[in-house]
C-alpha cells in the first residue's frame, strides 16, 4: 500500500512502513509490543539517523534500503525519529515522533519536543495524542522553531497522502494552523474501517547562502462525524432528560400518596 | 458560621479547584507535563478530554485487559510478565488510594462535584428534593456498582481480548461513561457527544452513554448523586478501603439508636452509619464527604481522621451552627400539591 504519491521534489520525510494487513487495532500499536516499529526514510539518501528518547539520550540508527526498524531504549513513551543531512549549505532534517510501550520514562515529553533537535524545525503545539488524534476536517497547530526561537512568517507546505497539498504562513509567534483536509474517500462507517493516511509539513528558511529544510510528518484519521452524529446525540440525550423527569415526577406522585 | 469552618464548604472549594485541575489541568502544568502526570497519577478524569492533566485508572485497566492479556492468552503466550502493567496500573492507584481512601469520590471526582453542583442548583429552583431514597430501592442499586466493575470493567474487556466478544467491548465502560462526556463538553469538545452508527454494538453503547447522561442531568437535579450510586470506581475503592489512611469512625452511644441524623444527612444512603456500633463505620458506598460527622449532634460521636489525627470530630455547637447554616441555604421548600391542596 503506498502511503503517499511524493513528487520527485518532495523533502526527506518519515513515514510508517505500510502494514500489509490492517490489524484492526488502529492507534494501540497491535499486540506485539516489544517488536521493531519499521519506517521509511523517503528521499534521504546519506542522511544520519538516530533515536531520541523522551530523556534525550541519543542512539544512532542504520538505514536499510531507506528503512529502520525502531525499538524504545529501555523506557517507554514519545521517541523521536530524525535524520539529518548537510551536503554544502543544504541543510535538510526531518523528524518524526513515534510512541514506544515500554516502562514509565518519568520525563515529560515537552522535554523532547521543545528540545532542538535540528536547526530548522516544526514543533507540535500540542502533538495529538492518548485518544485524541490528527482527523480530517479540523485544525492542528505547530511552531515552527530556527535555533530554537520563533521563526515569524515562515512558510511551511502541507502534503497529504490523499494527494492534497496547500501553503500556510506562521504568525509573529512562529505559530502556525494547518486545517488538514478532508481529503479522504468515505466508504465504510467506523475509524477501523478507514486506514489512516499521512501528512507532511515542510519548512524552509535561508540564512545568507545557507539554505535550511525540515519536515514533520504523522498520521491523520478520517473525520470520525461520517459516522458520529451529533444531533442524535443531543436528541437522546433530550430522550435521557426526559425519562429522568418522568421518574423524577412518578417518584414525587408516589411519596405525596403515602 | 463563617464559611471557612463549614466543613462543606471547605470540601466544595477543593472539588472546584480538582474539577478544574483534572478537567483543565493541561492549561496549568502544560500540554506535556499532563502526560507526565497521566502516567504517574492515575485518578479520576478522562484520557478523552483534550485539556486533561490526568486519567482515570479505568481506561488503562481496560485497555491492558483487552489489547495486552485477552489476546496473549487467546495466543497462548501468557506470561507473568503480562500480569506487570496491570499491577502497575492498580499499584499507582493503590498508592494515592492509601493516601486519600475514598476521599478520591467525595473531595475530588469531577463527576460528583457537578451532580452536587445540580443538587445546589435544584435546591435553589426550589425543586422538591428527595432527601433519601427508600431503603427497598437503595438496596437493589448497590450491586449495580459490583456489575459495572465486574462485568464492564474486567469481564467485557477480557473476553473482547479473547476474542469472544466485538472490538466494541474491549472498553465498554469508558463507551457508556457521563464523565467522558461531562468533561470533554467543560473542555469545549462537543466530540465525545455523538451516536455511533457504525456498527450495531457502538450504536447501543452511544445511545447508553448519552441516555445515562440525560438522565444524570434531571435526576441530580432532585436527587443526591444518582452516577455515584452504581460507578465501578466506588467498587474498586470499596475493594481497598482498609488500605487507606482516611478513616470514618463512630463511638456507640446509645442515643445513636434514636438519633439517626448521620444517615439522614448522607448523600449515599447509607442507613448502616446510624445502626452500626462498630468502631469502622467505612462502608462500601461511603464517600467520605463527612457530612455524617457535620451532622451529628454528640460530641466526639463521630469522627474523620486521617491514620489516627482527627480532622474532624462532632460537636454540638458546630451540629447547631451545622444546622442553621444549611436551613439557611435551602430556604423554604416548595410545598408539594397534597400540602397544597389540605
Amino acid at each position: 500500500m503506498a502511503l503517499f504519491s511524493i513528487n520527485a521534489e518532495a523533502a526527506m520525510h518519515w513515514s510508517p512502513v505500510p502494514k500489509e494487513k490492517s490489524h484492526g487495532h488502529g492507534g494501540h500499536g497491535g499486540h506485539d509490543r516489544h517488536a521493531g516499529k519499521p519506517f521509511l526514510l523517503h528521499a534521504g539518501e546519506g542522511a544520519e539517523v538516530q533515536l531520541m528518547s523522551p530523556s534525550k539520550v541519543v542512539q544512532p540508527l542504520t538505514l536499510e534500503h531507506g528503512r529502520v526498524s525502531v525499538k524504545a531504549m529501555g523506557t517507554g513513551n514519545y521517541h523521536a525519529l530524525v535524520a539529518k543531512r548537510s551536503v554544502g549549505d543544504l541543510h535538510e532534517s526531518a523528524v518524526r515522533y513515534i510512541y514506544m510501550n515500554g516502562k514509565p520514562s518519568g520525563v515529560s515529553p515537552s522535554l523532547l519536543i521543545g528540545h532542538e533537535k535540528s536547526a530548522l524545525e516544526i514543533e507540535p503545539a500540542p502533538l495529538a495524542r492518548e485518544h485524541w488524534r490528527y482527523y480530517s476536517n479540523t485544525d492542528a497547530q505547530f511552531i515552527v522553531r530556527f535555533q530554537g526561537e520563533p521563526l515569524a512568517g515562515a512558510k511551511v507546505h502541507m502534503q497529504t497522502g490523499n494527494g492534497s497539498s496547500a501553503e500556510f504562513a506562521a504568525n509573529t509567534e512562529g505559530l502556525v494552523t494547518i486545517p488538514l483536509p478532508e481529503d479522504f474517500t468515505y466508504e465504510k462507517p467506523g475509524r477501523m474501517a478507514n486506514p489512516p493516511s499521512e501528512f507532511v509539513l515542510t519548512a524552509e528558511h535561508h540564512v545568507g547562502t545557507e539554505r535550511h529544510i525540515t519536515t514533520f510528518s504523522y498520521g491523520y484519521h478520517i473525520n470520525p462525524e461520517h459516522w458520529q452524529s451529533t444531533e442524535l446525540g443531543l436528541a437522546v440525550i433530550g430522550g435521557g432528560m426526559f425519562i429522568g423527569g418522568f421518574i423524577t415526577l412518578r417518584k414525587r406522585r408516589r411519596r405525596e400518596k403515602k | 458560621m463563617p464559611i471557612w469552618k463549614n466543613l462543606s464548604v471547605i470540601r466544595k472549594f477543593v472539588q472546584l479547584l480538582a474539577f478544574l485541575f483534572l478537567v483543565y489541568g493541561s492549561v496549568f502544568v502544560g500540554f506535556y507535563s499532563a502526560d507526565k502526570l497521566s502516567g504517574a497519577f492515575p485518578v479520576l478524569s478522562c484520557a478523552y478530554d483534550a485539556k486533561t492533566a490526568d486519567y482515570c485508572v479505568l481506561i488503562p485497566l481496560q485497555h491492558q485487559l483487552g489489547h495486552g492479556l485477552g489476546p496473549a492468552i487467546a495466543a497462548g503466550k501468557f506470561t507473568l510478565s503480562l500480569l506487570l502493567p496491570i499491577l502497575t496500573t492498580l499499584g499507582t492507584f493503590l498508592l494515592l488510594f492509601i493516601l486519600l481512601n475514598k476521599a478520591f469520590c467525595g473531595w475530588l471526582c469531577p463527576l460528583g462535584f457537578f451532580q452536587e453542583v445540580l443538587g445546589m442548583i435544584g435546591q435553589k429552583l426550589r425543586l422538591n428534593r428527595t432527601e433519601s431514597l427508600d431503603d427497598n430501592l437503595v438496596d437493589r442499586i448497590r450491586p449495580a456498582k459490583w456489575l459495572m466493575l465486574g462485568l464492564l470493567v474486567i469481564l467485557l474487556p477480557l473476553a473482547s481480548g479473547l476474542g469472544f466478544v466485538g472490538h466494541e467491548l474491549g472498553d465498554p465502560f469508558c463507551q457508556i461513561c457521563p464523565s467522558r462526556i461531562l468533561t470533554s463538553l467543560f473542555a469545549g469538545q462537543l466530540n465525545q457527544l455523538y451516536i455511533d452508527t457504525s456498527s450495531t454494538g457502538y450504536m447501543i453503547l452511544s445511545i447508553i452513554a448519552d441516555l445515562l447522561f440525560g438522565l444524570i442531568l434531571v435526576l441530580s437535579l432532585t436527587m443526591r448523586q444518582p452516577f455515584c450510586r452504581i460507578c465501578p470506581l466506588l467498587a474498586m475503592h470499596a475493594l481497598f478501603k482498609k488500605v487507606g489512611l482516611v478513616k470514618l469512625v463512630k463511638n456507640y452511644t446509645p442515643r445513636c439508636d434514636k438519633c439517626g441524623l448521620c444517615a439522614k444527612a448522607c448523600p449515599m444512603d447509607i442507613r448502616e452509619i446510624h445502626t452500626s456500633k462498630e468502631k469502622d463505620i467505612l462502608m462500601p458506598d461511603c464517600t467520605l464527604c463527612g457530612r455524617c460527622v457535620e451532622f451529628c449532634p454528640d460530641k466526639g460521636v463521630m469522627a474523620l481522621k486521617y491514620a489516627v489525627i482527627p480532622i474532624k470530630v462532632s460537636d454540638p455547637a458546630y451540629f447547631k451552627e451545622r444546622n442553621k447554616a444549611q436551613k439557611r441555604w435551602e430556604g423554604k421548600q416548595k410545598p408539594s400539591r397534597r400540602v397544597k391542596k389540605d
